[in-house]
């Protein structure tokens, strides 16, 4: 059993954290488990960069040093950025000051282009996979909302009031829908959330560049209001309803784009 | 706390069959189940207030000498931290201090926590209240419970998706300079190891036909003894409960647990 008098750590073990060992390190910089490929690591840097955990201008850590923290061989990591250079989401420069820096500028054409490699088909699937995460978290948060909780989710509500710019709307949208499945005491739910605003995230408010926060804010109000009411299957509808009606307008964005 | 009466093996008891009106076995076994648990969060709780304590001191010291308190005396600190985490390895997840608003010359809010996995690293958020992503610590329940109250606090269980990444309880001590609240120092325990401790407990009161539900505070399930109650569900305790000692969690049984579960 340990006592007041345990020694604690041997010294020197809580030095500084190297760069990246960080909470968001954690998240995505896990070490890869089957030998990691190149793929891999392009998704895992890209969701990275489209959650907005890897900011614009960001310098990314030494290639040797970030293909340690994610278990890749040099070899395999410079793979990876060649293909998210590609991509545009990373620019490598040369020399003095140098390194690899992400590219997540607040560019409506950079954010068409995945628009376009995705079919009406997946548009219409990826909404079925939204409702179903929403519609529940939505669900299960109104049977199990404390008062504080609904207080959390105002709060965030009134933040995507506030928000003017794109990934700003995209990201404080992603919160709430977060926090939403968090009320629902759902780890998972909220994992589930998490990753589909990272894959999808910059395509939901696409639609939505210039356009007007409020119709939005009055679903996400409707949404709170049937959480506080302890009214599940209200608070289901309202969400899935929500999410069908963006899926709608990309699904309308898509075929705009197409006859350009 | 008179012995638990013998009472004769029923043949087919009725499910929750009611206990005795006075003390009676579920109530015994109730404190007998918590005492283990209980002492497991006051050790961790113990560990956190040393680093309060040391906080205290650093604002003091800071006070007394006529100088700000800044970011960097939160270092001395760290080593405290580090062994919050090393003591209740696998238990206590995360640990670190948060600074009220303004309580740092050079910070407008400050958090210090780390979290402990295969190895120690450092939480980092955005602490921009203009930002989109800005977490804003100061309206959690494991800040705003001991800065209204001045008393340790544990907050949850609540799905901690910003550090730790699963269900979780934080415990939490104010940290008080000559009457003035200067932040919190916590520590995250993780919600299915404290379920994990009382599972042997509740399974045994299941099978004696007398199941039990462990609820916090707020009436939030921390674990259950039957599937008809699910853990994370909200419950509103009705009738007689076994208090959890210091711990503001209730464990429900018998006929309180049926009217609670009648929400």
């Amino acid at each position: 059993m340990q006592t007041r008098a345990h020694p604690g750590p041997p010294e020197g073990a809580f030095v500084a954290p190297p760069a990246l060992t960080t909470v968001r390190a954690r998240t995505l910089f896990t070490p890869l488990d089957t030998g990691g490929r190149a793929d891999t690591v392009t998704r895992r840097l890209a969701k990275a960069i489209r959650l907005g955990l890897l900011l614009d201008g960001e310098r990314l850590p030494a290639e040797s040093q970030l293909a340690g923290q994610l278990g890749v061989s040099t070899v395999t990591l410079r793979e990876a950025l060649a293909t998210l250079r590609t991509m545009g989401l990373v620019e490598t420069r040369r020399g003095r000051g140098g390194g690899s820096f992400v590219r997540a500028p607040d560019d409506p054409d950079r954010l068409e282009r995945p628009l376009r490699l995705l079919s009406l088909h997946e548009l219409r699937d990826i909404g079925d996979h939204r409702a179903a995460i929403a519609g529940t978290a939505a669900r299960l948060a109104a049977e199990r909302a404390l008062p504080a909780d609904v207080t959390t989710l105002r709060d965030h509500a009134e933040r995507l009031r506030g928000a003017a710019a794109l990934t700003d709307r995209r990201r404080a949208d992603a919160r709430l829908h977060i926090e939403i499945a968090a009320t629902a005491q759902s780890p998972r739910l909220t994992r589930e959330e998490m990753d589909l605003w990272s894959e999808i995230g910059d395509l939901v408010w696409l639609p939505m560049e210039g356009a007007d926060v409020a119709p939005a804010a009055r679903d996400h109000d409707r949404l709170i209001d049937a959480i506080e009411a302890h009214a599940p299957e209200r608070a289901r509808e309202i969400a899935e309803r929500h999410v069908a009606a963006e899926t709608g307008r990309l699904l309308d964005l898509r075929l705009s784009l197409h006859q350009r | 706390m008179t012995p638990p009466p013998m009472t004769p093996p029923q043949t087919t008891p009725p499910p929750m069959a009611p206990p005795p009106a006075t003390g009676g076995p579920a109530a015994g076994e109730g404190e007998h189940l918590l005492a283990g648990i209980t002492a497991l969060i006051e050790r961790v709780l113990a560990s956190v207030t040393e680093v309060a304590e040391a906080m205290t001191a650093v604002a003091a010291a800071a006070r007394t000498g006529r100088r700000p308190l800044r970011r960097a005396d939160l270092a001395a600190l760290r080593p405290l931290v580090a062994q919050v985490l090393a003591r209740h390895r696998g238990f206590a997840a995360g640990a670190g201090v948060v600074l009220a608003p303004d309580a740092l010359a050079d910070a407008p809010r400050c958090i210090d926590w780390w979290w402990a996995d295969q190895g120690i690293g450092q939480l980092e958020v955005d602490l921009d209240p203009a930002s989109a992503e800005f977490y804003d610590y100061t309206t959690t329940e494991w800040y705003r419970e001991p800065a209204r109250t001045g008393q340790p606090c544990i907050a949850g269980p609540y799905v901690d998706y910003i550090c730790t990444h699963k269900y979780t309880f934080t415990v939490s001590v104010p940290v008080v300079d000559d009457g003035r609240f200067v932040g919190v120092a916590g520590a995250d325990i993780l919600a299915g190891e404290v379920e994990r401790m009382l599972l042997p407990g509740l399974s045994l009161l299941r099978r004696a036909n007398r199941p039990a539900v462990l609820v916090s505070g707020d009436g939030r399930v921390i674990a259950s003894g039957t599937a008809s109650i699910l853990p994370g569900t909200v419950l509103r305790p009705a009738g007689p409960v076994t208090a959890a000692g210091p711990l503001p969690w209730k464990l429900l049984s018998g006929p309180g647990l049926a009217n609670a579960a009648g929400r």
